[in-house]
């Protein structure tokens, strides 16, 4: 029949690239995404209100890149990236289980490991790309009389891959906690707001446990001063081995949600 | 003719609560009817075919191959589930394309299929909407439409024609049917029984996780040769006809309907009180209006075998 | 002889309006959240404060029992037991965050499941008002945080009474069983008010986790940024937790937290119930338009 002479040999990467454009245009026009692209804006307006505030107020002075590395980052890497990976995360098996459209996606010829890292990869992709929008924009507000220091876009770049980083990171994980567990928000709200600040005050090689040990050993330790206390008891991880464990960390658990979602029976409630 | 799809002692379990019992089938080509009440397990044994949960004991096989995890099977596989789910914020051309592009099939086909399957089930003026300002008929054509877009071999439609209109249905039923004369194989889940009726003979009885019956409609009603037939006439003098059965052994009872015309016959030989009947009607001169039988249906059998 | 038609049956007697029709509401509210797996732990969890605040009273009371504690003096002056005591208890930072996670638990899904699977209609179709609705949930909240609150607040005064052996506390602070209860309603108030107007907002209640969460948490987040760069006291607004802080802090006649009148703190939380109300009044309808 002619259908199936026009039928392509199916390989992996096929499937990983139509089930990444089935998502990335349902993620797109989801209404959930138009508000959290609004939340990854807040740190925007809040580097508006403070630029205001320096050059009509003259209510601080501290400088741009000073308030953009240790507010604007901390925003961004201690609630912004964890919350957009912990809903996106989970989102891409529990959306599916949730809304029961799961169905229509195991009942075609693709393999269950494409059909995750396709979802993973187009919602990550959405996901950076509001947070670096944001992340971009915060700079030039903040910095916008010191455009021409070519410095500050070593800082800019450097900031804005840790971000990436860890937003690629977190959903890994996210991703993988949503395939197993129902109730998959309750335990990262505990795990990115508990555990990942908790374990950071614990010496040696327990800070090597939170994801977010890595992504600050990248950064350069704040200087001492009423800030310091953010990396309290950093022993940081070298920043080659830290890229590395964070590539690490990404595929083992992307590795075991394919593993968990190949092998797991979902029961859809009635 | 060649078993299409073959389950071997299928058994699921769902806790301690049993979902199928130790199911063994073969299913060919042509419609197949699963019938049964809301939680008989018509959904439980379709999700175990289409790989969507594992058999506790037991195997499926679909053209010789394992279904779970065996997703290159799907190509040849279109599924219609029961729940009312969809990716509300696309349109219904955007959900059957995308749902296409799975296929891996080039832009030109899926664009050429969608526009079929959506022709086929009406949707076509309507595609472009999104699907959650979709009436609950629409929904379900568009349910429809994904399972049949890549023209699968086999057909695996799980309750269809819920929240279809009279008309939406027999236009459903006659598109079932022109897919059998294509040589497809479709298993139909329902608890409506005329529906299943009218689309096929071949039905598979399932009941508290077990099969009770499979085989044609007739032949299962047939097998039940204990149970007595009732037969409904409706002629000029029933009560005159009627006098003439008293006496037969055939006869267990007649009953006097509240219209005047007629009587109903119970019986324990079909066979013969249809050989006797012609007869006493040319005695009795009397005019035939109507000869019906109210149990030869599937109701009837279904109520049967489940005891009510 | 009567014949007795075995029709539908009914009840032919008066048809009495209940007092408190929103109480299986409330009922079948507590009975989910029970349900829940984890639920039963974390709410345990919360409940450890309490057990070590309890223990605090028994440890004052027998100081000279517990003589290697007293060699540190910032827990001798925490074993004070005075109002301070009960304000560390009832504005601590893990509690608060621990009733959030409850909130989540318990309170997420309470308007968004009744949207998502259309059962507004059911509930408004039954004599019930749209007060009534809205107590009913309210109130499941209120259990839990009564439980968190409130009667950890009588447990320890009582307590604090039955170890010393004489109501020289009462005598002392006798405005405290007023403060305790005025704390705990005013606190309640506002976690149902917050908790109810996320959950209206959104059908799907994993989004509504998030942002029951996610609101509490960027507040303050956001207090500690604004404050860090322009040193100033009165963004302290913007948090959730330090206006909940401020205002324990004025029920229980402490020194305030933040150098700014309490009355600002209260005026904004007051204003987010105020709005929250709207919203909700706005959310919750018995009959959907169809657009």
């Amino acid at each position: 029949m002619m259908e199936k002479k026009t039928e392509k040999d199916w390989s992996f990467l096929s499937s990983f690239g139509n089930v990444f454009s089935f998502f990335f245009l349902l993620g797109r026009k989801a209404k959930k995404t138009k508000v959290f692209y609004l939340l990854s804006f807040i740190p925007v307006v809040m580097a508006l209100i403070v630029k205001f505030g320096q050059v009509f107020a003259s209510r601080s002075s501290l400088t741009g890149i000073y308030v953009f590395s240790n507010f604007i980052m901390t925003f961004y890497l201690q609630f912004i990236i964890l919350i957009l990976a912990l809903f996106f995360g989970t989102s891409v098996c529990s959306e599916e289980l949730e809304g029961k459209t799961l169905p229509y996606l195991t009942t075609r010829p693709v393999s269950k490991a494409s059909f995750i890292l396709g979802k993973y990869a187009a919602y990550t992709l959405l996901i950076v790309t509001m947070t670096v929008v944001g992340v971009i924009l915060c700079f030039f507000i903040l910095n916008f009389n010191q455009l021409g220091d070519l410095s500050l876009y070593k800082i800019l770049f450097r900031d804005t891959a840790v971000l990436v980083l860890g937003l690629i990171c977190y959903t890994s994980l996210f991703t993988f906690i949503g395939t197993f567990i129902k109730r998959s928000i309750m335990f990262g709200l505990i795990f990115s707001f508990g555990w990942e600040n908790v374990i950071q005050y614990f010496p040696g090689s327990t800070q090597r446990f939170a994801i977010v040990h890595f992504l600050k050993s990248l950064l350069p330790s704040p200087s001492s001063g009423r800030f310091s206390f953010l990396l309290f008891r950093l022993e940081p991880t070298p920043p080659f081995m830290a890229v590395i464990m964070l590539i690490l960390i990404t595929a083992a658990f992307l590795g075991l949600a394919c593993v968990v979602f190949n092998f797991k029976e979902y029961i859809l409630e009635e | 003719m060649k078993a299409v799809i073959k389950t071997e002692k299928l058994s699921k379990w769902y806790g301690n609560i049993l979902g199928l019992s130790d199911v063994t089938l073969d299913i060919e080509a042509g419609i197949t009817g699963l019938l049964g009440p809301n939680g008989a397990g018509k959904s439980t044994f379709l999700k175990l075919i289409t790989g969507q949960i594992k058999a506790n004991i037991g195997s499926v096989r679909i053209n010789g191959e394992g279904v779970r995890n065996n997703h290159r099977l799907f190509s040849k596989i279109g599924f219609c589930p029961e729940s009312d789910s969809f990716y509300e914020e696309m349109t219904g051309w955007e959900f059957v394309t995308g749902l296409l592009k799975l296929h891996n099939l080039p832009s030109s086909e899926i664009e050429k299929k969608a526009r079929k399957a959506l022709g086929i089930v009406d949707l076509e003026k309507n595609k472009d909407r999104r699907i959650k300002t979709y009436s609950r008929g629409m929904r379900q054509r568009l349910k429809f439409a994904q399972a049949i877009a890549h023209e699968p071999e086999i057909l695996i439609l799980d309750e269809p024609l819920n929240g279809l209109d009279p008309l939406g249905r027999r236009k459903l039923i006659r598109l079932i049917k022109s897919l059998r004369d294509e040589g497809k194989t479709v298993i139909v889940s329902s608890h409506v029984l005329p529906e299943i009726e009218a689309m096929t003979n071949d039905i598979i009885l399932i009941h508290q996780g077990k099969i009770f019956a499979q085989g044609d409609i007739h032949y299962i009603r047939d097998l039940i040769d204990t149970h007595p037939h009732m037969i409904s006439v409706k002629c000029s003098d029933p009560r005159k006809v009627a006098s003439r059965f008293i006496k037969e052994d055939f006869v267990l009872n007649i009953d006097f309907s509240s219209e005047k015309d007629t009587f109903v016959v119970k019986t324990n030989n079909r066979d013969e009180f249809f050989r006797y009947l012609p007869l006493i009607f040319i005695e009795e001169n009397s005019d035939v209006k109507e000869i019906t039988s109210p149990d030869d249906n599937l109701q009837a059998v279904f109520d049967y075998l489940i005891g009510e | 002889m009567p014949i007795k038609e075995k029709g539908y049956t009914h009840w032919d007697g008066e048809l009495k309006k209940s007092k408190y029709p929103w109480i299986p509401i409330t009922r079948k509210g507590i009975k989910l959240a029970f349900r829940k797996k984890f639920f039963k732990f974390t709410f345990f969890l919360t409940l450890i404060p309490a057990i070590a605040y309890l223990a605090g009273i028994y440890v004052s009371e027998r100081l000279e029992d517990f003589a290697f504690l007293t060699q540190d003096s910032e827990i001798v002056s925490f074993l004070k037991i005075n109002p301070g005591y009960f304000n560390s208890y009832f504005t601590q930072g893990f509690l608060l965050f621990m009733i959030v996670v409850i909130l989540v638990f318990c309170g997420a899904g309470l308007i968004s499941d009744d949207l998502r699977y259309n059962s507004l209609q059911l509930y408004f179709s039954r004599p019930i008002t749209k007060k009534d609705y809205f107590l009913g949930k309210a109130s499941v909240i209120a259990f839990f945080l009564f439980i968190l609150t409130l009667i950890p607040g009588i447990i320890f005064l009582l307590m604090k009474i039955i170890f010393s052996g004489n109501l020289k506390f009462i005598s002392d602070y006798p405005w405290l069983i007023v403060s305790i209860t005025g704390y705990s309603v005013f606190l309640t108030c506002f976690f149902a008010f917050y908790t109810l107007f996320v959950s209206s907002v959104n059908k799907n209640r994993r989004y509504v986790s998030i942002l029951i969460f996610g609101i509490y948490v960027f507040s303050d987040i956001l207090y500690g940024i604004f404050k860090g760069i322009f040193e100033s006291e009165y963004f302290s607004l913007l948090s959730i937790k330090a206006n909940i802080q401020q205002v324990g802090a004025a029920f229980f006649g402490q020194k305030l937290p933040h150098n700014i009148p309490w009355i600002y703190s209260f005026l904004v939380l007051l204003f987010i119930c105020m709005l929250a109300g709207f919203v909700l009044n706005k959310r919750v309808r018995g009959v959907e338009v169809a657009q």
